[in-house]
C-alpha cells in the first residue's frame, strides 16, 4: 500500500528509540562515574520499579495517542480506582473484591470516556479534560477530600512487596509492557489501533467496527490507570484524592519522548518504555547528586523539549 | 435514538462536573443568629480542647486582648487554599466550630486545586460583592490575591491575613492594606524540627537531609530556611540535599529511596509537612533501612499522630488548628469593631514527638 513510506517511517522510528538507547546508556555511564552510589543492584532496582507506574500508565497512553487521541484524565482514574478500592477495604470487603472493584471503575471510566469520544465524535482533549474533572470530583466527594490508610498486607505487598527478587510493581509493568507490545505488533487490534490514527476514515469505509476499537482503547488506557493508582495506594499505604496528580502530563511527557507521534498512526510501546527509564535515572540521579531543587524541574523540561524538537528536525529530513 | 441516549448521558456528565467542582469548590454556609445557643457550646468545647491546645490558646488569647463583643451575628467570609488537602478540610470544620461559639456567621470558599491561583483570586472576586464585614485569607502564594484585597479595601470589607503571607509590599503599591494578620512563623517550625533531630543525633554528628514541598511556596522555602540555619550552624551536622518533594507522597516516597541509597550512613529526614514525612518514613521502612534514622515532619495531622504513636514517625510540629481559627475569628470581630490590631499575631507552637505524644490526645 505504502512501501517506500513504510520503510522510512519504520527506519525513523527506530532510529528515535536508538538514539533514546544511547541517551540513556550515556546517562548511566556519566552518573556511575560521578557517584559510587549509582552503579549499585539496589540503586538500578529502585529506579526499575519507580518507573514501573509510569511504564504502566505509558503503555495505555502510547496506544491512545498511536490512535490519534489523548486522555488527560488517568491521573483521575488513578486517584478514584485507588479511593474505591480503599473505602471497599475499610468497609470490610475481602482485598480481591475491592482490588476487582477499583480495576472495574477504571475500565468503566475508561468505556465512557471513549464512548463519548466515538460516539458522539467529541475532541478527545476536551472530553477527557472534562472527565478528569468529573472523576476528581467524584474521588473527592467520596472521601470527604481526606486520605484513607492501613490496608491489608496482601494489599500493600502490591506496592511495596518483591516476588523472585524483584518489585511486584516491576513485575506487574513488565506484563504489562509484554502485553503491549504484543497487542500491537501481533493483534488484528493492534492494527486497527494504528490505522485509527493513520486514517480513520479509511477505515471506517472498509466496513470496520471504528466506534467500537476506539472505545475500547480508552477502556485499556483506564485500565492501566486504574492498576497504576492501586500501586500507589498499596506502596503508601494510603489512598487520596489528590494522587496522581499531573500523572498525565507525564505519562504523555515520556510517550513522545519515546517517539511516538503526537499525530497519530507511528508509535512504539518499546519507545515509550525507554523513555521512562531515562526519565527514571534522570530524576535518580539528581537525586543522588543532590542537584538543587530549583534546578530539576528546569532540567526535566529541557530534556522533553531537546528530544521533541530533534524528533520534528528527523521527521522533517526523512 | 443511541444519539439521543449519549446526548442524556454528556449532559448527566456535565451536570456531575458542575456539581463536583461546586462541592469542591465554593462555599460551606452556616448561618447561626441565634444567640442563645453559642454559651452552652463554650463550654463544651472548653472541655474537649487538650491541655497543651488550652495552654496555647491561653497564650493567644492573651496577645488579642482585649476581647471583641461577642455574638452580633456578623457575616464573616473565610477564603482558604483548597479543600482537597486534609490540613485545610480541618480548617474548615475548625472555623464552622469556633463561629458557633463566637456567635458569628462563616462561609468557607477555596481554590479548586492547590494551584489553582487564578481561580482563588476569582473567588476571592466574588465574595467581594457579598454583603461579609470581613474576610480571612490564606492565600496560595504571596501575590496572586493582590487585586481582590483591593477591592475589598475599597468596599469597606476588613481584611485579616491568616497563614500564608499576603505580600505586604506589593499590596501598598496596588493601593490596598491589610486589617490584621495572623501567622505561624514557618522558619520556626523548620528550626523546631532541626533542633529536636540535632539533639538526638547528638554530638556524633551525621548526614541530614530536607525534603521541601514546591520550591518557592511560602510555607515550603519557610521550613527549608529555617532547618537549614540550624543544621548549617550545629557542628558535625552535614546537611546533604535539599530536595523537592511537591507536598506530593509518592515523589517523597521515591526521593528518600534514592537519598539512603546514596547515603546509607543518613541520620534524619526532615519534610516539610506530614504527608511527605509518611511517605518518607515508608520509604525507609520498605529500603529496610528506617532503623537509626529520624523523620520530622510539620502539621501534625491525624495520620501522622497514629504513626508518631506506633513508633513510625519520630515527630512534628503542632499548632492547634482550632485555636488559630479561634484567634482569626477574633481578630476579625475586633477590625470589624474599630480596635486598633497589632501588626501580627503568631501562633504558639509545639514539638510533638515519640516521647511526648501522648500529652496530644484529642488535639484539633
Amino acid at each position: 500500500m505504502m512501501n517506500e513510506s513504510t520503510w522510512k517511517t519504520l527506519l525513523s522510528r527506530h532510529l528515535s528509540q536508538l538514539l533514546l538507547i544511547a541517551a540513556l546508556a550515556g546517562l548511566m555511564l556519566y552518573l556511575s562515574a560521578a557517584s559510587p552510589f549509582f552503579w549499585q543492584w539496589e540503586n538500578l532496582r529502585n529506579i526499575a520499579d519507580q518507573s514501573a507506574l509510569m511504564m504502566i500508565l505509558g503503555v495505555g497512553m502510547t496506544l491512545v495517542i498511536i490512535a490519534g487521541g489523548i486522555d488527560l484524565s488517568v491521573g483521575a482514574i488513578a486517584a478514584l480506582s485507588g479511593i474505591i478500592m480503599a473505602l471497599l477495604l475499610k468497609s470490610g470487603t475481602n482485598s480481591t473484591a475491592a482490588l476487582t472493584a477499583g480495576l472495574v471503575v477504571g475500565v468503566l471510566a475508561g468505556l465512557s470516556t471513549g464512548g463519548l469520544i466515538s460516539r458522539m465524535r467529541l475532541n478527545p482533549f476536551i472530553v477527557t479534560l472534562a472527565m478528569m474533572s468529573v472523576i476528581r470530583g467524584v474521588a473527592l466527594i467520596l472521601s470527604q477530600g481526606m486520605p484513607v490508610y492501613n490496608f491489608p498486607a496482601e494489599v500493600t505487598w502490591l506496592g511495596k512487596g518483591f516476588a523472585a527478587g524483584l518489585p511486584v510493581p516491576l513485575w506487574l509493568a513488565l506484563a504489562v509492557v509484554l502485553a503491549g507490545v504484543l497487542v500491537l505488533n501481533t493483534t488484528r487490534f493492534g492494527q486497527y489501533v494504528q490505522a485509527i490514527g493513520g486514517n480513520e476514515e479509511a477505515l471506517h469505509r472498509s466496513g470496520v467496527q471504528v466506534r467500537l476499537y476506539k472505545t475500547a482503547i480508552y477502556a485499556l488506557s483506564g485500565f492501566c490507570a486504574a492498576l497504576a493508582g492501586i500501586i500507589v495506594a498499596a506502596r503508601l499505604n494510603t489512598a487520596e484524592p489528590t494522587a496522581g496528580w499531573m500523572f498525565e502530563l507525564e505519562a504523555i511527557a515520556a510517550v513522545i519522548l519515546g517517539g511516538t507521534s503526537m499525530k497519530g498512526g507511528v508509535g512504539s510501546v518499546a519507545g515509550t518504555v525507554i523513555a521512562c527509564l531515562l526519565l527514571g535515572v534522570l530524576r535518580n540521579g539528581l537525586t543522588i547528586l543532590s542537584i538543587h531543587s530549583y534546578y530539576q524541574q528546569l532540567l526535566i523540561g529541557l530534556i522533553i523539549l531537546f528530544a521533541v524538537v530533534s524528533s520534528e528536525i528527523r521527521e522533517g529530513i526523512s | 435514538m443511541s444519539k439521543r441516549f449519549w446526548a442524556t448521558v454528556v449532559s448527566l456528565m456535565l451536570l456531575l462536573g458542575l456539581l463536583a467542582s461546586a462541592g469542591c469548590g465554593t462555599s460551606q454556609p452556616t448561618s447561626h443568629e441565634n444567640n442563645a445557643q453559642p454559651i452552652t457550646l463554650q463550654a463544651e468545647q472548653k472541655t474537649a480542647l487538650n491541655p497543651k491546645a488550652q495552654a496555647m490558646e491561653k497564650a493567644l488569647m492573651e496577645q488579642l486582648q482585649p476581647m471583641p463583643q461577642m455574638n452580633t451575628g456578623d457575616k464573616i467570609g473565610v477564603l482558604v487554599i483548597s479543600l482537597t488537602n486534609p490540613y485545610w478540610v480541618g480548617m474548615r470544620d475548625a472555623y464552622l466550630a469556633v463561629a458557633k461559639d463566637l456567635g458569628v456567621a462563616v462561609d468557607v470558599a477555596s481554590a479548586p486545586t492547590e494551584g489553582d491561583t487564578k481561580s482563588q483570586l476569582e473567588t476571592l472576586e466574588a465574595m467581594t460583592a457579598k454583603d461579609y464585614k470581613a474576610m480571612i485569607l490564606s492565600p496560595i502564594e504571596p501575590f496572586n490575591l493582590v487585586p481582590g484585597v483591593v477591592k475589598a479595601n475599597q468596599k469597606g470589607i476588613k481584611v485579616v491575613n491568616l497563614g500564608p503571607p499576603i505580600d505586604p509590599a506589593t499590596l501598598r503599591q496596588a493601593g490596598g492594606h491589610l486589617d490584621g494578620k495572623i501567622t505561624v512563623d514557618f522558619e520556626e517550625q523548620g528550626a523546631m524540627a532541626a533542633r529536636y533531630i540535632v539533639d538526638k543525633i547528638g554530638s556524633d554528628g551525621g548526614k541530614v537531609a530536607i525534603i521541601q514541598g514546591i520550591p518557592g511556596a511560602g510555607q515550603s522555602e519557610g521550613r527549608t530556611n529555617g532547618a537549614r540555619k540550624v543544621f548549617e550552624q550545629s557542628k558535625g551536622i552535614n546537611l546533604v540535599s535539599i530536595q523537592p518533594g511537591n507536598w506530593d507522597r509518592n515523589t517523597a516516597y521515591n526521593i528518600a529511596t534514592n537519598l539512603v541509597q546514596a547515603h546509607s550512613d543518613l541520620k534524619a529526614i526532615f519534610c516539610c509537612n506530614d504527608v511527605m514525612a509518611l511517605a518518607a518514613a515508608d520509604a525507609l521502612e520498605a529500603a529496610g533501612k528506617r532503623q537509626g534514622k529520624i523523620v520530622f515532619g510539620v502539621d501534625f495531622i491525624q495520620q501522622a499522630q497514629e504513626a508518631i504513636k506506633a513508633g513510625k514517625l519520630d515527630g512534628s510540629i503542632a499548632y492547634s488548628s482550632k485555636v488559630y481559627a479561634r484567634a482569626g475569628l477574633i481578630l476579625a470581630m475586633k477590625a470589624v469593631q474599630g480596635h486598633t490590631l497589632p501588626a501580627a499575631v503568631y501562633s504558639p507552637l509545639a514539638a510533638v514527638t515519640r516521647e511526648n505524644v501522648g500529652e496530644f490526645e484529642n488535639w484539633q
